[in-house]
């Protein structure tokens, strides 16, 4: 027997509403766009200033308006130079070169031992890069850079970093 | 009693549990999507670096987005910017974060003090360092001082 419906029963049309949340649920699979996992060196870099700026002839202390006579001492400098595909040649910490291996382990044994030292002077870099140099090897040297402890206080990391071009004026 | 087909067989499937399904689907891909994937060039392929820690999720800091290709293009939603439009872009950037910033602190002094602001720098692993640091000078002169620069953490590798 044939099921008579009542007059109150109302169905609706399910149809165009699932057509709509199809579009929507294309659109969403389209555009979607898993961030990829990328993790960054986080740095504080005022722009760099001179370490110390002397006129020609100058005494030491002649200068009184000069407060802070040994403002640039406690930079650590760095230079690093490219070659014309953009790897580092050579590395000068402080002004002695340091062979530059795959690993840049010798870099960290150097910066480990300047900076490691609790009497040490330093508390900031300077590093000068080499125009030509690649980003993925910069990345490499500040990896090791703020890997870096000061004074052997494994809560105090090199975070005072700055860039420096080899053509900046 | 058994009941008796029509001339015309009508079928009415239920519809109602696959409008559930596509429900549950849409707020899925809604609870997911990210609208900041847009601002990274995804084309340019980033150095690997062990080192590079993920952004700290509490980190509320708002950030600035900078990505330079391997030709040390400078790019916006993935289009290369002119270089002479690229000090101009910065600027603009630079005024819209220090107002930013007034809004939240009505302390804060555009002349003097700095901006909070993270600048992100993505660069490609070719790209050379001039291109980079004529990026992070610009920035600097705009009031810029934090910065992070993004590479492939080894285990995401």
């Amino acid at each position: 027997m044939a099921k008579r419906k009542s007059p109150e029963e109302v169905e609706l049309n399910l149809a165009a509403m699932l057509d709509m949340a199809f579009q929507i649920l294309c659109f969403f699979i389209l555009t979607f766009k898993p961030p990829p996992a990328e993790g960054q060196i986080q740095l504080r870099m005022p722009p760099a200033q001179p370490l110390q700026t002397v006129k020609t002839n100058e005494r030491a202390g002649s200068d009184a308006s000069k407060n802070n006579p040994v403002q640039g001492l406690n930079t650590l400098p760095i230079i690093l130079t490219a070659t014309d595909e953009g790897m580092i040649r050579q590395i000068y910490v402080n002004q002695q070169e340091v062979v530059v291996d795959p690993k840049l382990a010798m870099l960290d044994a150097q910066l480990k031992k300047l900076l490691g030292d609790p009497a040490t002077p330093y508390d900031q870099v300077v590093i000068q890069v080499g125009s030509n140099l690649k980003y993925e090897e910069l990345m490499r040297v500040l990896g090791i850079c703020t890997h870096q402890t000061i004074g052997g206080d494994p809560k105090n990391h090199l975070t005072k970093l700055s860039l420096v071009s080899e053509d900046a004026p | 009693m058994s009941a008796t087909l029509s001339n015309k067989a009508r079928a009415e499937p239920n519809l109602t549990p696959i409008l559930d399904m596509v429900f549950q689907l849409i707020t899925f891909f809604m609870l997911v999507i990210n609208f900041k994937a847009n601002l990274m060039d995804m084309q340019m392929q980033l150095p690997v670096i062990g080192s590079a820690r993920p952004m700290a999720k509490d980190d509320k800091r708002s950030f600035f987005m900078v990505n330079l290709n391997n030709k040390g293009q400078f790019t916006v939603f993935g289009r290369p910017l002119d270089d002479s439009k690229i000090a101009g872009f910065i600027q603009k950037q630079g005024e819209f974060y220090r107002l930013t910033e007034r809004r939240r602190n009505p302390n804060f002094d555009p002349d003097k003090d700095e901006i909070s602001t993270t600048v992100i720098v993505r660069a490609d692993r070719a790209t050379p360092f001039s291109k980079i640091y004529r990026v992070i000078r610009e920035c600097q002169d705009n009031g810029f001082r934090n910065f992070a620069f993004r590479a492939q953490s080894a285990q995401a590798k």
